[in-house]
């Protein structure tokens, strides 16, 4: 039985941060439900498709993308200003691109869409179908990062 | 050595530049799309295309068979970095003209590794 696919979600998630934003990560346990909302205010999302469908949602506060879009480009934190929602976007299209690639050697092809930035405050992603939700948390240094995934698959033909 | 940077994220664009500057590198222009490309590309003097295959106007596959078309670039080396790792995908790639490919994400030493072996050649 190969890797679940929380703990290859998880795998992605620690490789891009180590080779792209060189920030080792530690995991937390993820957590089932949407019972717990991430304090954030910079999230990315990225729609897949194919032998199940769903959702890959990156979170950080402000300073935690800024800390983030700061390493990738080779700047200070409090120089990043409109780059951070294009630096976001990018790290949330390879988590779910490096996951997508994982599964697909697990047997389960996927498509994945463009990536979209929200950035603000008091929001809240919710699907309109029914799907398993899990929520990574991580500790980026100071910071608490989330990766959630939410994966609806299709039901078995009766 | 010029490089050609192909890419819709300015942010990846940084990056790659930042990793050939690491490596040596310093010589570089910009594009955000293909069409884009093939203008910088018409004025001449890119030794090697960075492309990024998913990008709006005209993607990193058509700008390939586009440059391939020329004759002033056809034989420009291309590397490609992009998140599609299926194997279709990279046959795809390579069929369009593409020399080589690095799959998102990856490190300096992975970029170097692919920029040596398209110059070997």
């Amino acid at each position: 039985m190969g890797p679940s696919v929380v703990d290859t979600l998880q795998s992605a998630t620690e490789e891009v941060f180590d080779t792209m934003i060189f920030r080792k990560l530690s995991s937390q346990s993820p957590i089932e439900g949407d019972a717990l909302r991430p304090q954030s205010n910079v999230v990315g999302t990225v729609g897949f498709v194919g032998s199940a469908s769903g959702l890959v949602a990156f979170y950080s506060t402000l300073d935690g993308a800024r800390e983030i879009a700061g390493s990738m480009l080779g700047m200070e934190p409090a120089e990043v200003n409109g780059e951070m929602a294009d630096a976001i976007g990018e790290v949330t299209n390879m988590i779910a691109g490096s996951f997508r690639t994982r599964m697909a050697a697990q047997g389960q092809p996927w498509a994945i869409t463009v990536p979209t930035v929200t950035m603000g405050s008091d929001f809240y992603i919710k699907p309109h179908v029914q799907g398993r939700r899990v929520l990574i948390p991580f500790k980026m240094d100071a910071h608490e990062i989330f990766v959630e995934l939410i994966l609806i698959e299709p039901k078995p033909e009766s | 050595m010029r490089f050609l940077i192909v890419d819709d994220s300015s942010t990846m664009r940084r990056i790659i530049i930042n990793t050939l500057n690491k490596l040596g590198h310093q010589d570089f222009v910009e594009a955000s799309n293909g069409r884009e490309g093939i203008e910088r590309l018409n004025s001449g003097g890119v030794d090697m295309i960075i492309t990024d295959w998913n990008m709006p106007e005209m993607n990193g596959i058509d700008f390939i068979k586009a440059v391939r078309g020329t004759t002033s670039a056809k034989d420009v080396p291309v590397l490609m970095v992009t998140t599609n790792a299926a194997k279709d995908d990279i046959v795809e790639a390579l069929r369009a003209g593409v020399n080589n490919y690095v799959v998102k994400p990856f490190t300096a030493e992975t970029i170097k590794e692919k920029i040596d072996a398209v110059l070997a050649r």
